[in-house]
């Protein structure tokens, strides 16, 4: 069963430069971001909410994941699910969140 | 070698070591790729590290033996049962696994070898540096000494300064090496090389408990790898991960240590459960019992494997909270194991069973890992915990499930296949009796060690007084364990006449269910004349026992493939692994060894990656569904990755706001210079597409232009790492200055090394496009480069948000 | 519920008296002395029947597969290809989670209790883990000992547990579960001993060379004898006379004050306070009882008896040495 492209679409330079435009422009408003002080209270759901736009747009596309066989979003998406939560159960337990242990 | 329509071999029962391409010879063995003969090689030198294992265990039970005994000092002591355990570990049954694992599975999946030969060499002869190295800690006279778990700060520099842990992190770091490169092999070889036919529900359990076994590996090794290399960074370099005084946690060492442990001891476990449910049902004659629950159980265990690591903390400190998640986590995988167990006894029942040595084995794990399971039980109860854990209670649990368990599971499985593998039969007196012998020493050796822990006695001390009431039952666990002595002796007393005389076995001495017995005993260096048709689960049985369903009746060969490429021989794993121990050995002696080996083992990858770049067979390596082998292993390797940098990262922020001193990340991070070295990172990805494009379209120019493109915006980015580095420096700013500096540097280091690997990766192929030797069909090589690189600026986005824009 | 537990225990103690083992050793963690023991106790009860009773089930079950299904000749020739059992399969899943669940439940109980803040009116002590022996300071009594723990019956202690050098761990199987020694954390262990007796605890973490040479006493005194305890920890001390005032002047000019504090006559911290020294029953953290001998020979070479200790020999002649062995004990 091959299933190298799905629905035998193939992205385009211009998607790739449409792509990375918007890569720019979201790195540009992080770094913005975080020089308005009215958004201080959300500024970490936010910046983590960009980098995970970018994260997400750079695997879809540049990593071609979009167009692949489901096989490979899923042997990627796992670990990085799991890494992910295993990461967040590190920092609460050694206490940097401070709300479980001691 | 044709089998006639009754399954026989028409040949004389050849040597126990032939069914190879190469010779049988020195170099042939030593440059061997095929998974066979490197399943020997495996198991023979694990055989080794067994036997060396188990001289550590019975000098650690004579000490024991009586209260204040003197046979070895409490140094001496120490060093026996840190090595004792890693050896056991890492050298003895997780070889036994890959054995099996190298063996056994291209046969069962009915493929002719792994998909990638070379890489499975690699492994091998990367873990044999990893054994030699820890060994040699013994000749150089300084073993290590903090135990297997070498638990922080006790592995420092201050109060371990010989070079003893040093040996310790360098050998574990090479073997998690060699055990993650195969487990990527064996994911892509399971899921991509399956006969037509074996749907992934169709595999028999073995491969399926390889299969899960293969994922903890990827991704459990990378957070002790990053672990370790704080340790080493602390002892070489002058960092504070675990230095308390400058607002380290010392239990950062122990999370990471069992978010690998836990995993690990599912590693260890589960191919023993693989092995008992393929020699059960073929013994008992009838299936296994509700074989997908057994399969999805096995899943479920590693998952969920990843979420209990805590239950080895529980006196730790943790808090309620924390005791209590990780309390209920521990006891719901138990639910999993037990179904097994009882899957297992409803397979016995109502079969016809041959009571063989393997199937003694076999029910030996069921009911001793019962024992074990069910001891594990209660130490997930916190409370309980607290008084067993550090205790002999812990020793006894551990050596149930891990010999009454991996043990016996092999030992099933080394009499099950020993007559596939050798082409000769074991002898069934001599391995009842060595059934027996092992199932007695063990039992006497381990079962007083529950009473010991329970009336008080601790771990890991050398001596103890005579007025605790610890005597007797030392005593008799140390008789106990000199039975599992001679039961090893009595093994190796069978596999040796085995070897010399044994009956020839037939192609299929047990009237087995799964592919491995429809070819000869060895099989030829192809394994199958013909890839088996295979119409559902234990389709072997189907064929020979089966309504007859209009298909070719009994066993014969189907037609011959005509072209059978088998993998050349090389000497490049051998030369890689050489590298890498010279580059460990100079880390212990000098920095000159470390440049040597360092380039040396470059030079023998670049020569490992080229071998076969014009060889037209391996041009096209797309399986079994749909994808290429390289471009899956790719992937699997990059989630291997998420680990390792989740780890990081994680570090990074838990240690955030701790140091002691400063300077802190808003006082020295320039957000402004960052931000432009980020943008240059993602126009790379930018540019890496268009040369993929290019490549793939075959215009050679533009490919030239954006594969040097993207490696010169690599460059780009170095350089403004460089300068960051240099000017943090000269601010007072260094990797030793504070816990910062430590979680910065290793981190953001780390990242740029990976971004150095990629522009060298990079630079490769734009010397080989240059050369016009890249073309249309090299595609899926710079795709795979291209993944990588991807991957690297995506976990760049992370850390520049996590680290440089998060206040 | 106490009604269950009391036929829990009774029922766990008639087997262990069956047993014909011995369970009531020095440092049985079934003989519970202390309200922390005996909570643990009582889910250790629990669990154990459950697993027992388990392996029974399972064991009996395996062997009676085992011989009632070989295969004897003249039976067909190949069994029912039985594949599995869906309603069976399930009630074997569920039952274990039931199980289960009754171990979770007094399990999650007992952690919360035993790891409850401390009672105002507790006993406060820190317990610093050192390589190898143990310092005990009572900050509110202003007393400073080594190696004996004394602790009132009765009334709770809430023990804060430090590490000035590696992980140690803080085990008295009678009177409760272990707790780590952690370098940059604190960890507390509560609990209310209730027999007056002696109590043999020992180090539970590896922590180097001498790791099963770090054992401790624990003396659980009625509260009166307590009082004197103290009293007699803080009270001054008598001048010695004859072979332990040569054992004073010794100590007083040797290398020995730089590590031990004796009250009057030194205040070194490096190694344990040896003011009350000869009212402790052992010596060098639990490793001898205290006689003139025994002190003599430790005097004479530490590393001997406990290796790697970091009390070097101090060269010290045999009537040296038991002169400063006599001062020493001469100390309550």
């Amino acid at each position: 069963m091959s299933d190298e492209h799905r629905d035998g679409e193939h992205p385009t330079v211009g998607t790739y430069v449409r792509v990375a435009l918007v890569l720019s422009v979201v790195t540009a408003l992080e770094v913005g971001v975080i020089y308005v002080r009215q958004l201080a209270p959300i500024i970490v759901p936010l910046l983590l909410a960009m980098s995970a736009a970018k994260f997400a747009l750079v695997a879809l596309f540049f990593m071609h994941l979009r167009y692949d066989s489901r096989v490979l979003t899923l042997l990627f998406a796992g670990p990085l699910v799991l890494a992910s939560g295993l990461a967040v159960a590190l920092t609460t337990l050694t206490g940097a969140f401070l709300v479980f242990g001691r | 070698m044709s089998a006639d329509s009754s399954g026989r071999v028409l040949h004389a029962p050849p040597s126990a070591l032939a069914g190879a391409e190469t010779s049988a010879t020195v170099l042939g063995w030593l440059t061997t790729v095929d998974h066979k003969r490197i399943g020997i090689l495996y198991g023979v030198t694990g055989f080794a590290f067994f036997l060396l294992g188990g001289l550590e265990a019975l000098l650690i039970r004579l000490q024991l033996a009586v209260p204040n005994n003197t046979v070895v000092s409490a140094q001496a002591y120490n060093a026996l049962f840190t090595m004792h355990g890693t050896t056991m570990i890492f050298l003895a049954i997780m070889p036994f696994n890959a054995m099996f694992f190298n063996y056994m599975v291209p046969l069962l999946i009915g493929a002719r070898d792994v998909a990638f030969p070379r890489l499975n060499a690699l492994s091998f002869w990367i873990f044999l540096a990893g054994g030699l190295l820890l060994n040699a800690s013994l000749l150089a006279g300084t073993p290590p000494d903090i135990g297997w778990f070498g638990y922080a700060n006790l592995t420092s520099k201050h109060y371990a300064p010989g070079l003893g842990v040093d040996f310790w992190i360098l050998s574990l770091q090479i073997l998690g090496v060699s055990s993650v490169i195969a487990a990527i092999n064996f994911i892509v070889t399971i899921l991509n090389m399956r006969a037509p036919g074996m749907t992934m529900m169709r595999m028999p359990v073995f491969v399926w408990m390889t299969l899960v076994v293969q994922f903890l590996i990827a991704l459990a090794f990378p957070p002790i790898t990053v672990g370790l290399i704080y340790l080493m960074f602390d002892r070489f370099f002058g960092t504070h991960f675990y230095d308390v005084a400058a607002g380290a946690d010392l239990h950062l060492w122990q999370h990471l240590f069992w978010i690998f442990g836990h995993p690990e001891v599912y590693i260890l476990i589960l191919p023993a459960f693989g092995i008992v449910s393929e020699v059960l049902p073929t013994f008992a004659r009838k299936p296994l019992f509700g074989a997908p629950i057994v399969i999805y159980s096995g899943v479920l265990i590693g998952f969920f494997g990843f979420g209990v690591w805590s239950h080895h903390m529980f006196a730790t400190g943790m808090g309620p909270v924390a005791d209590s998640a990780f309390s209920i986590a521990t006891m719901l995988i138990a639910i999993p194991t037990g179904v097994k167990i009882f899957n297992w006894v409803a397979t016995l029942w109502g079969g016809s069973i041959r009571p063989t040595s393997a199937f003694h084995f076999a029910v030996g794990l069921v009911g001793l890992f019962t024992i074990g399971g069910l001891s594990g039980v209660m130490h997930a109860s916190p409370p309980v915990d607290l008084q067993q854990t550090d205790s002999y209670f812990v020793v006894a649990h551990l050596h149930y499930v891990l010999i009454g368990g991996s043990l016996f599971g092999l030992f099933a499985g080394i009499y099950y296949w020993w007559p596939k593998m050798t082409g000769r039969l074991l002898g069934e007196g001599l391995g009842r009796l060595n059934f027996w012998m092992l199932f007695a020493g063990f039992n006497l050796a381990f079962f007083p060690q529950h009473y010991l822990g329970a009336i008080g006695m601790p771990r890991r001390i050398y001596t103890y007084p005579p007025d605790l009431g610890w005597n007797a039952a030392n005593f008799a666990s140390t008789i106990g364990a000199f039975g599992i002595g001679v039961a090893v002796l009595i093994f190796m007393v069978n596999a040796w006449r085995s070897l010399r005389r044994g009956a020839p076995a037939p192609a299929d001495p047990w009237d087995g269910r799964t592919l491995e017995w429809r070819t000869s005993s060895p099989p030829p260096a192809h394994d199958f004349d013909a890839i088996p048709p295979v119409s559902g689960r234990d389709s072997f049985w189907r064929e020979k026992h089966g309504p007859r369903r209009g298909a070719a009746a009994g066993v014969g060969p189907a037609e011959h493939d005509a072209t059978v490429h088998l993998p050349a021989a090389s000497h490049w794993p051998l030369m890689v692994g050489l590298g890498m121990l010279i580059a460990a050995v100079g880390a212990l002696t000098h920095v000159s060894l470390v440049v040597l080996g360092i380039l040396w083992t470059i030079c023998a990858i670049f020569r490992l990656a080229l071998e076969h770049h014009r060889t037209p067979e391996h041009a096209d390596q797309t399986g079994g569904l749909g994808l290429d082998h390289r471009k899956m292993a790719m992937w699997v390797f990059l989630g291997s990755e998420c680990f390792f940098f989740g780890t990081l990262v994680a570090t990074y922020l838990a240690y955030k706001g701790r140091s002691v001193v400063g300077p802190e990340p808003h006082q020295i991070l320039n957000i402004p210079i960052t931000t432009l070295s980020t943008f240059d990172l993602l126009m790379s990805s930018l540019l890496m597409v268009l040369a993929l494009a290019a490549v793939q379209r075959g215009d050679h120019r533009q490919a030239r232009l954006w594969l040097f493109g993207t490696a010169l915006f690599g460059l780009v980015f170095l350089g403004f790492q460089a300068y960051e580095f240099t000017e943090f420096v000269h601010r007072g700013f260094t990797l030793q200055q504070n816990l910062f500096g430590s979680t910065f540097f290793v981190l953001t280091g780390l990242h740029g090394t990976h971004v150095a690997i990629g522009v060298l990766w990079l630079l490769s192929l734009w010397v080989l496009a240059l050369r016009g030797r890249l073309g249309v069909a090299d595609a899926v090589k710079v795709e795979i480069a291209g993944l990588y690189w991807h991957f690297v600026d995506v976990v760049w986005i992370a850390i520049f948000t996590l680290v440089y824009l998060i206040p | 519920m106490r009604s269950a537990r009391r036929t829990v225990r009774g029922a766990l103690g008639s087997t262990l008296v069956l047993g014909g083992c011995a369970w009531d050793a020095p440092m049985s963690t079934l003989v519970p002395r202390s309200d922390f023991a005996r909570d643990i106790l009582h889910v250790y009860g629990i669990i154990t029947w459950v697993a027992v009773g388990i392996a029974l089930v399972v064991g009996l079950a395996l062997a009676w597969v085992l011989v009632r299904f070989r295969d004897r000749p003249g039976a067909p020739r190949l069994p029912a290809q039985t594949r599995g059992h869906s309603l069976l399969e399930i009630s074997w899943t569920i039952a274990p989670a039931l199980v289960l669940l009754a171990i979770a439940i007094p399990t999650i109980q007992v952690i919360f209790r035993t790891q409850a803040a401390p009672p105002r009116d507790a006993l406060e002590i820190t317990v610093r883990g050192h390589q190898w022996w143990w310092e005990f300071q009572y900050p509110a009594l202003q007393v400073v000992t080594a190696n004996e723990l004394h602790v009132p019956a009765g009334r709770p202690v809430a023990l804060t547990l430090q590490g000035p050098d590696v992980i140690h761990s803080f085990w008295v199987p009678q009177l409760g579960g272990k707790r780590d020694v952690v370098p940059g954390r604190l960890n507390r262990l509560t609990f209310t001993a209730e027999t007056p007796g002696e109590y043999r605890g020992q180090c539970a973490e590896f922590c180097g060379v001498s790791h099963a040479h770090m054992g401790m006493r624990v003396i659980v005194d009625a509260p009166d004898a307590f009082a004197q305890w103290v009293a007699a920890q803080k009270a001054e001390l008598a001048e010695p006379a004859g072979l332990a005032a040569e054992g004073k002047a010794i100590f007083a000019r040797s290398a020995c004050v730089g590590c031990h504090t004796i009250r009057g006559v030194s205040s070194g911290a490096l190694g344990p306070d040896l003011t009350t020294f000869g009212s402790r029953r052992t010596l060098a953290a639990g490793i001898l009882p205290i006689s003139v001998d025994s002190v003599t020979a430790w005097l004479k070479n530490p590393p001997a008896l406990k290796p790697d200790a970091k009390m070097p020999a101090l060269g010290l002649t045999d009537e040296q040495a038991r002169a400063v062995a006599t001062y020493l004990i001469g100390l309550k």
